[in-house]
């Protein structure tokens, strides 16, 4: 109900859409696009002629503009003659508009001034000066705003005069405008203007939002004469001003900024500290590094949290030491800040130093280490992170094999499987068959020949961790030697040899190959449960084989049918045989219906298949299986669709 | 297509991240317990917010948000009575209390003094004006996207974030997910070698304006408030097909929506690889069924609706001179080397925003840069809507974004703005 809703409203709009899009190419295409669209805004129905604004402002000139402007007081059209009014070019819209504004009241004034604000239009100054008074609040602070977009001295002046004693409510867009109209002093180059309306804000009885703007824009545009008043903000009790600080604080050059932080670090609260901090980070000042590595080695922990942080944007190399004992702190919080820092740092001089270092440490150290080389990718760490996965410390052997198969390349799986065939330990072995597989799973079939030997291991451990681990590699190689080792002699073997079969991923067209032992081992599987689990695994590949085209997939489907006994497999051939959809998929299909076990799940299929029109099925075909899902099918609800269809067809 | 996200558990997401040694939320530099996630967090310490639209989008967003323990939602808005209450009860249930207030008109909710930061997911034909309200009345802002209408919004709207000293989060959440982030640190740390091509897929280069269809009876205002629906587009009579706010104006004008809808995030991700926050591309053409575009230092965008990897909704794919990545909403990432996708990273498919919520509640409480910052929307949106433009136009368009004007194009210039409705302003 909802799609159907989804669809009909899409479809109505896509209707309006075209409309216009024609409408669009129309105009387009004529020489007088502008005289027609005025002919429009004459004679046209409402929808017709707001189509002809929004056309207008873009084609619009000044001829177009009377016709507009006397659409002004027409409370549906005005805001589309607006939309032209705006973006014709000529003065004589500016005129238009202001001329509007001693003939429309009430929202439609606040329109015309709202465009009046948008063009600029110094010629409507005095205008909307009168408005400053107006009774009706949103058109005093519609002109208030327009008169702060406008600015220059007329309307500044105007702002200002009317500030102090300006109702309250019209008080914070009065602000608002000379906000605007600071601004605009600083773009044109006057700043002692501009600083001089910033300050006259910010000491008025105006909302804090307005202060703070005012505050902002008086730093600013003082430049580096704005520190002091910068850190009078920093120093403010009211945290609304201290934010107002940190976050202009961004916005300045210069390294006098970070060095005045710098010294209010030294005087700050702790959770002052960290927001300093921060902002020292945004700022990206080398100079405040030694305060900040500083604040990272000692003082509050959540402040060395912060530093530590930080000197992932502004570190090098010299924090190296710091972060790396940091990174070994008791306090977890800490010890990951350091950390991921030393991991996102950038530099290879970053990287060489944590080789070296890597080569010389022990313990807690060696695997920060380990764990930051794999992270960082560092060149050439790979051989040093392979010595370490023999080390004496079970935390730096885990480490450092978890990290080879982040990143490990196929050397690596050599590497591994010699290692495995020495070791007995059972976590260092799950831990290493983990790391094949993540790095098998990545590289594919080239690793297929270094995990070879472990198949042919006397130790049938080895020999289940090879029928796992050449599943990620893919293949006919790995197919093969996983198929081999379903006939293995140890029977724990061939459970795992079989459960990977039938769980082969399929990477078609290389791994269709499963089919063949799957369906051989459905047919004549040592144990009843590998019939079943090779039978599973062969209609599910099948089902996922979606590249493969659907005749193939519904020949391999047909083959396995004289196996398919058990009503959960009859029911995955089902999905499978309506996942293909196509004419071939009928006959199994309606043969399933005769078994009541699945009769429902099959009906529902035939219906599916056959509500279609385009599967290659004939109409006698269709009415054929439609009527076997009215005999057979138990659910009331499939047989009363059957029967509706079928009475559709006829 | 709508984006519909999964809705999964912030308890859940954080420990897939922490497993896998990577949070993500947080500029990492700000203590957890600073950030109230740990257990409970002072009534004092909590940011007090408010959500304005809350549908099926802003309703998803605003559970994120409800599953941060240093937020207290006190407030929600919308035209529908239905969505209201929806809302309020989710508010309520996570506060422990009957008091969050609902309201129908969005100026009401912004008057109140005590709310720091709002979440605004009305549709994008309120987007900018109802953030730019926001701002001017001293809130904080996590704004869904399309976040503007057209070139003109996206200027006035980072203007006046810079101007008022809030913080804006921009919706676009794949910014803060992991495989996104990948794909774009490895454009950006040059292991891509030097980066030539980005490619992006706008789900659709058809517009969508939204039109004027033949008046129906209007429902009480109590129930839908066609006025404050219309808010800045201009005027048209009630008809229930366009009560559609998710698509209701989006892109404006008469360009519509075209790239706009994923193009704000696919886009904007590509912005990001070829480090152009601060910048625009400054040709745009359509070719064939593609849109082409220029970058001022050289790198290609290539907007295109085919040709991807299997990798789910949104992707991207980044290309330099020694290799290239594509990555998309399934969170699976593909290179063009084993090597460069190396490494323990988190998978988090189904585009949830949560860490993006959290990105912006960190930086409401440091001043920092979210993620999508007011700029960084303001010139990804600049370029879809650009994009938009030329192809409307059917024709090559040249954009300079130091003066944010086409050049010697008064077609396209004019294609920069529309005026609103009454008494609507930015």
């Amino acid at each position: 109900m909802l799609a159907i809703r989804h669809i009909a409203r899409a479809a109505a709009l896509m209707a309006v859409v075209a409309c216009a899009a024609t409408a669009g190419r129309a105009y387009a295409a004529a020489d007088d696009k502008e005289a027609k669209l005025i002919t429009t805004l004459q004679t046209g129905t409402n929808p017709e002629k707001a189509i002809a604004c929004k056309n207008l402002a873009i084609y619009g000139t000044k001829t177009a503009v009377p016709v507009l402007a006397a659409l002004l007081p027409d409370e549906k059209l005005s805001s589309w003659a607006r939309i032209a009014l705006e973006n014709i070019p000529d003065p004589v819209a500016d005129e238009a508009l202001r001329d509007a504004v001693g003939k429309v009241q009430g929202n439609l004034l606040i329109g015309v001034i709202n465009s009046i604000g948008q063009r600029r239009s110094v010629v409507a100054v005095d205008a909307l000066t009168q408005k400053l008074k107006d009774t009706d609040t949103g058109v005093a602070t519609a002109a208030a705003e327009a008169m702060g977009h406008i600015g220059g001295k007329a309307a500044s002046a105007a702002l200002e005069q009317f500030l102090p004693d300006s109702p309250a409510a019209v008080r914070p867009s009065v602000a608002y405008g000379c906000v605007l109209s600071a601004e605009r002093y600083l773009a044109d180059g006057n700043r002692a203007e501009s600083i001089r309306l910033y300050d006259f804000v910010r000491k008025a009885q105006v909302p804090r939002q307005r202060i703070q703007e005012a505050t902002r824009g008086a730093i600013l545009a003082r430049g580096a004469e704005g520190i002091p008043l910068l850190v009078e903000q920093l120093r403010s009790p009211n945290m609304a001003m201290f934010a107002v600080g940190v976050r202009t604080a961004r916005e300045m050059q210069g390294p006098q900024v970070a060095d005045a932080i710098v010294a209010e670090l030294a005087t700050a609260s702790p959770d002052r500290q960290g927001l300093l901090i921060i902002t020292l980070a945004d700022r990206g000042d080398g100079n405040a590094l030694p305060a900040v590595l500083a604040a990272t080695k000692s003082g509050p922990t959540s402040v060395r949290i912060v530093a530590a942080g930080a000197l992932e944007r502004i570190g090098n190399v010299s924090c190296v030491a710091v972060l790396l004992d940091t990174a070994t702190d008791a306090d977890a919080e800490l010890a990951q800040a350091a950390k991921t820092t030393l991991a996102r740092l950038r530099g290879k001089e970053i990287d060489a130093e944590l080789l070296r270092r890597l080569s010389k440490s022990s313990g807690k150290t060696l695997a920060v280490l380990i764990d930051l080389a794999e992270r960082r990718k560092i060149d050439g760490a790979l051989a040093a992170i392979a010595q370490c996965v023999e080390n004496a410390d079970p935390a730096v052997r885990s480490t450092a094999v978890e990290s080879l198969g982040a990143i490990g390349e196929p050397q690596q799986v050599a590497d591994l499987v010699k290692l495995l065939a020495k070791i007995q330990d059972a976590k260092d072995r799950t831990d290493i068959e983990k790391a094949l597989v993540a790095i098998c799973s990545r590289c594919g079939a080239v690793c297929t020949p270094h995990l070879l030997p472990l198949a042919k291991s006397t130790d049938p451990a080895l020999r289940t961790t090879a029928s796992r681990t050449l599943a990620c590699c893919g293949g006919p190689d790995a197919l093969s030697a996983v198929t081999a080792l379903v006939d293995d002699k140890d029977e724990s073997v061939q459970d795992a040899a079989v459960r990977t079969l039938s769980t082969w991923p399929n990477r078609w067209p290389d791994d269709t190959a499963v089919t063949q032992p799957l369906l051989a081992l459905a047919k004549s599987g040592k144990k009843p449960q590998y019939q079943v689990l090779a039978l599973r695994g062969y209609l599910q590949f099948v089902q996922g084989a979606k590249k493969l085209p659907a005749d193939q997939r519904l020949a391999k489907i047909v083959d396995a049918l004289p196996l398919i006994t058990r009503p959960e497999e009859k029911r995955l051939a089902i999905s499978v045989l309506s996942a293909v959809g196509t004419a071939g998929s009928l006959q199994p299909l309606i043969a399933f219906a005769g078994d009541s076990a699945v009769a429902d799940e099959a009906c529902a299929a035939i219906v599916d298949l056959a509500s279609k029109n385009n599967q290659g099925l004939s109409k006698e075909q269709r009415q054929k299986a439609l009527q076997t899902v009215i005999e057979k099918a138990k659910s009331d609800a499939t047989k009363k669709k059957a029967e509706g269809i079928l009475q559709a067809i006829k | 297509m709508r984006e519909e996200a999964v809705r999964v558990s912030r308890r859940r997401l954080l420990k897939t991240a922490i497993q896998a040694g990577v949070i993500l939320a947080a500029p990492q530099i700000i203590p957890s317990s600073a950030l109230g996630k740990d257990g409970a967090v002072a009534p004092s310490e909590r940011i007090v917010m408010g959500a304005i639209g809350v549908g099926g989008r802003g309703s998803y967003v605003l559970s994120c948000f409800l599953q941060e323990s240093d937020i207290q939602c006190v407030a929600v808005c919308d035209i529908q009575a239905r969505r209201r209450e929806a809302a309020k009860k989710a508010a309520d249930n996570k506060n422990g209390n009957q008091d969050c207030t609902t309201y129908r008109d969005l100026r009401e909710l912004l008057a109140r003094t005590d709310i720091d930061a709002v979440l605004i997911a009305t549709g994008p034909n309120w987007h900018a004006t109802a953030a730019t309200m926001a701002a001017k009345a001293g809130k904080d802002v996590y704004c869904e996207k399309p976040c503007t209408k057209n070139i003109a919004q996206s200027l006035a709207l980072a203007d006046v974030f810079r101007r008022t000293a809030r913080i804006f989060q921009a919706g676009t959440q794949r910014r803060s997910l992991p495989n996104f982030m990948y794909a774009i640190d490895l454009a950006r740390t040059g292991k891509l070698g030097k980066l030539h091509t980005v490619h992006a897929h706008p789900g659709g280069f058809t517009p969508g304006m939204s039109g004027w269809l033949p008046a129906e009876a209007e429902p009480r205002k109590e129930d839908v408030d066609w006025d404050m629906f219309l808010g800045p587009a201009a005027y048209r009579p009630y008809n229930r097909r366009l009560l559609d706010g998710f698509n209701f104006e989006k892109g404006g004008g008469l360009v519509g929506g075209g790239c706009l809808e994923w193009g704000s995030h696919c886009v904007d991700l590509c912005q990001w690889a070829n480090d152009s926050d601060d910048t625009a591309p400054i040709e745009y053409e359509p070719v064939g069924n593609q849109l082409h575009a220029l970058y001022p230092n050289g790198v290609k965008l290539v907007m295109r609706n085919d040709g991807w990897l299997p990798m789910g909704s949104c992707p991207v794919r980044f290309e330099g001179e020694t290799g290239w990545v594509e990555t998309g909403d399934d969170a699976e990432t593909a290179a063009s080397s084993a090597a460069l996708i190396a490494g323990r990273r988190t998978k988090i498919p189904g585009y949830p925003a949560n860490f993006h919520v959290r990105n912006f509640l960190d930086c409401v409480k440091t001043r920092s840069k979210p993620r999508a910052d007011a700029g960084a929307a303001c010139y990804a949106h600049i370029a879809c809507h650009a994009a938009n433009v030329a192809l409307y136009l059917k024709r090559k368009v040249k954009y300079d974004p130091k003066t944010n004007e086409f050049i010697n194009d008064d077609e396209a210039n004019r294609l920069r703005s529309e005026a609103f409705r009454e008494p609507w302003r930015l």
